[in-house]
């Protein structure tokens, strides 16, 4: 866990950003046989997204390209403690959706078919088991509800300690604090990064930089799709168990769950002009407040601890951009990830193996980097996100 | 425990009966409920969340004074003033304060329970036992019983105020400050935690300033937050009924003052610690003694405050420098304080190290898009003693002796010596492998004491040991008065 650690001159491969997906990465390429992996990270350890979401883990959405991709991670995530050898405290508490207008619930049924064709294990609530599920909700505010069993959340801090303990117990060099200032390129592929006056070779790069994505495309004279965008939460302060699974409250934007420490932990979006700063605001507590407020009355009288604010790379269609590179050999991207900690399992495994092998995994490969070039994006409707329009 | 009488010869003759886990108590009229409870022989109001140590009234640390009132978890019971029926219970046990099994606790191996029980494989998620033992630390962790259920809370309108000046505090550097801006015609707007103007000062015995009649006055009210580079600051009233403030103006002037910290020593924590602010004020407004006899140590202050607890008929038995104290004696309440010898005591008061209230500034500055540091120019003028230089902490070499630095989340200062030898010495890893500073006081005072701790075991210098992110609102604000503020502030178009 020392910072202070003299650099390579060179790397079999070098991965920028050790965010979750950067490790989960390296770990991955580990376990492949790939020896000599380099991360490097700007921040600091959990300082990015990686220490800054919302630690929801859901195994299900309303596209069967989503569905798939994240009922892999899902299922990924209930083995992780056993795989890294650390505890990464999944907490299979199951995650409900619930909607409020009609058209919400008409969304849900429609969702429903989806998780049926993929096999995934979900149910449309009745109310007699919404109210078994969710006490403590508004009930009479509620159209519809499904519930995924399977998901849950996993604390970022966790999972992050594990993943870096087992990429380092298997050789994985990491380090904080270490800015990546160019990205050389010769005989039309990657050659080396450079840090500072230091010059590092590698033949295979990754590009994991969550909302510096395009900043280090940019190095890497690559167009990248996507922007940086703020998201928020915030964390009220700790009381007993009274939400017991991970809820998004579709029609607000708005996710939330309590967590093992007894905070409710959540946020809502707002729309704002995209912000691309750490520093929290005001809208998105007080539409979260609001949310909370009115969907879980108990939860008026808490007090908010602490908001904050992460920055995420979003692409066009928010899903991820992931795998090679079309336009420079070598050059493989991690980004576009506004659920990366829910899908940084299955992220990692299945891009190791695209580097290691050459092999697109199917699950992977609608989420292709080049896929808006090819006018082929994902639609998926069931997310807690917008663009501003 | 001793039943020695602290309440002093100025107190109110008006009694008012509240219940403390369900007994009868009698307070007194302009008491608050922790000054009451204190004043009833009882210290302890709460219980640390790991090891359960007990907690009081410190005037540092928010989890010493939370309590479950009138059905409402997490009440601040120095804020609150004794009401006449009021229902006060404790939390934190179980199954009940009377019988609690939970203090127990206390014998757990501090290794057992490093970084909040997470980093423990003793029970890895995927097995069987797992999500048992999640909700059992959910409970142990969650402290308090949510709200009863009783139907929508209400949504207390915000407001909104602009003016020519902002004025943040409300002793007697900001009520000159918002003087001098009246008399130049500009429109002042000064916002104050009291109930009343300059408590402190009046604590002290120091002269009370009169306010200029132009001066619009906020009473009651905590400005938790800086948004927007400092041009939009929130603040919230104590009374959750009460809606949340949204402020702008031309120029805000920081007239916080400061607070004492507690220097990192073995057994700061132990009910009967009281910072010299909290104490000067309950002495005098609320007519209670910190103590039957009273340690006071200082920067160079204790003389003078131990002259003014006196003078308001507090039993001082000592005042000493605050860097000569070594360690606060007792196991469950102050014994005694060790100096070069011991002096017996059953409260000890800290008239510094002072800081600066840091949040403010520090939100008004922040910049950066990997970590918040404080780059900006600072759109909020401090005057006073806000504006002065804060002094060292002292920190008190390794001992047998635990030294604790963030009491509500029982985090030592060997458990972040641990880290230091490890090559860790970033206080935001620091903060995310121990929960050091994310109780209810967030970080203040124990971010400053953590700084200090590491400062001094690595000889890194201060300036180089960026505080971690300050944020808000630090319980100040409650979910209703937080939905009020929807409608008086818009998102960023």
């Amino acid at each position: 866990m020392n910072d202070v650690k003299a650099l390579p001159d060179k790397a079999e491969i070098i991965i920028v950003g050790a965010g979750i997906q950067g490790l989960s990465l390296a770990f991955n390429l580990a376990e492949l046989g790939v020896r000599d992996i380099l991360v490097l990270d700007a921040g600091y350890w959990q300082g990015g997204a990686s220490g800054r979401n919302g630690t929801l883990i859901r195994g299900a959405f309303s596209s069967p390209e989503w569905t798939r991709f994240f009922a892999h991670s899902c299922h990924l995530w209930q083995g992780l403690s056993k795989r890294l050898g650390e505890n990464v405290m999944y907490s299979r508490r199951g995650y409900t959706m619930v909607g409020e207008r009609s058209a919400t619930a008409a969304l849900l049924d429609r969702t429903l078919e989806v998780h049926k064709t993929c096999g995934i294990n979900s149910s449309l609530l009745t109310s007699a088991q919404l109210r078994e599920v969710l006490p403590a909700l508004a009930h009479e505010r509620v159209s519809a509800a499904l519930h995924l069993p399977d998901s849950g959340v996993a604390p970022h801090h966790a999972a992050m300690y594990a993943y870096r303990k087992a990429c380092e117990a298997r050789g994985v060099a990491i380090h904080y604090r270490t800015e990546v200032t160019a990205i050389d390129r010769s005989a039309g592929r990657v050659s080396g990064v450079r840090v500072g006056e230091l010059r590092i070779a590698c033949d295979t790069l990754v590009l994991a930089g969550g909302a510096e994505s395009n900043r280090l495309a940019q190095l890497a004279g690559v167009p990248l799709d996507g922007y940086p965008m703020r998201l928020e939460a915030m964390a009220l302060e700790p009381m007993r168990p009274l939400i017991g699974p991970a809820v998004a409250l579709l029609d607000r934007l708005c996710y939330m769950h309590q967590t093992a420490r007894g905070e409710v932990v959540g946020g809502a979006e707002v729309a704002e002009r995209p912000q691309s700063t750490l520093n929290a605001d005001v809208p998105v507590m007080a539409a979260t407040a609001r949310a909370y407020l009115e969907m879980f009355p108990q939860l008026g009288h808490a007090r908010i601890l602490r908001q904050w604010a992460g920055l995420v790379h979003i692409s066009k269609d928010f899903g991820p951009l992931l795998g090679a590179h079309q336009d420079l050999p070598g050059l493989f991207v991690s980004a576009g990830w506004c659920y990366g900690h829910a899908g940084a399992p299955a992220a990692g495994e299945l891009l190791a193996r695209a580097i290691v092998s050459g092999e697109v995994d199917e699950r992977m490969r609608p989420f292709a980097v080049d896929r808006f070039e090819r006018s082929q994006p994902v639609v998926e409707p069931g997310i807690v996100l917008s663009h501003f329009e | 425990m001793s039943r020695a009488n602290l309440r002093l010869s100025h107190a109110s003759n008006e009694a008012v009966v509240f219940f403390w886990n369900g007994r009868p108590l009698q307070g007194r009229q302009g008491e608050s409920l922790a000054s009451a409870l204190l004043a009833n022989g009882i210290r302890t109001l709460a219980w640390s969340r790991k090891s359960h140590r007990p907690l009081g009234y410190s005037g540092s640390y928010v989890a010493g004074v939370l309590a479950r009132v009138n059905g409402v978890p997490n009440v601040r019971l120095d804020l609150l003033p004794v009401s006449s029926g009021a229902r006060v219970e404790m939390q934190n046990c179980w199954p009940s304060p009377a019988f609690d099994a939970l203090r127990l606790s206390r014998l757990i191996p501090a290794s057992w329970i490093q970084g909040g029980f997470e980093h423990t494989n003793l029970v890895p998620s995927g097995s069987a036992l797992f999500q048992r033992w999640e909700a059992l630390l959910a409970f142990l962790a969650g402290v308090a019983k949510p709200a009863e259920r009783a139907g929508q809370v209400a949504v207390p309108a915000a407001r909104y105020l602009s003016a020519d000046v902002l004025v943040i505090g409300g002793g007697p550097a900001g009520c000159a400050a918002a003087n001098e801006a009246a008399a130049a015609g500009r429109s002042v707007v000064l916002v104050t935690r009291g109930q009343t103007l300059a408590r402190y000062a009046q604590a002290a015995g120091q002269a009370c300033p009169t306010l200029d009649a132009r001066v619009q006055v906020v009473t009651g009210a905590e400005v938790f937050g800086a948004y927007r580079e400092g041009e939009l600051l929130l603040a919230a009233p104590h009374d959750p009924a009460q809606g949340a403030l949204a402020l702008e103006a031309d120029e805000v002037i920081l007239a916080s003052g400061r607070r004492a910290c507690p220097p990192v020593v073995p057994g700061m924590w132990l009910p009967g610690v009281m910072e010299v602010r909290s104490a000067l004020i309950m002495a005098h407004a609320h007519a209670v003694a910190p103590g039957a006899r009273v340690v006071v140590v200082g920067n160079g202050d204790q003389e003078a405050v131990a002259k003014r607890l006196r003078e308001l008929g507090v039993n001082v038995v000592a005042a000493r420098p605050v860097a000569d104290l070594r360690r606060v004696v007792g196991y469950g309440q102050v014994r005694a304080a060790l100096f070069a010898g011991s002096v017996a005591c059953d409260a000890v008061v800290h008239a510094g190290p002072w800081l600066s209230e840091a949040s403010l500034s520090f939100q008004s500055r922040a910049e950066g898009l990997l970590q918040l540091r404080e780059q900006r120019q600072s759109r909020l003028r401090a005057v006073g003693s806000a504006a002065e230089a804060d002094q060292a902490l002292p920190v008190a070499p390794r001992s047998r002796h635990k030294a604790l630095l963030c009491p509500c989340f029982d985090v030592s200062c060997q458990e972040v010596e641990d880290l230091i030898a490890q090559g860790i010495t970033d206080l935001e890893v620091i903060k995310r492998l121990t929960s050091c500073g994310m109780g209810p006081c967030q970080g203040q005072p124990c971010w400053d004491a953590l700084r200090a701790l590491v400062s001094a075991r690595t000889g890194i210098a201060l300036s180089a040991l960026p505080r971690p992110t300050l944020r808000p609102p630090r319980r100040a604000l409650s979910v209703a008065q937080a939905a009020g503020l929807a409608d008086v502030v818009e998102p960023l178009q």
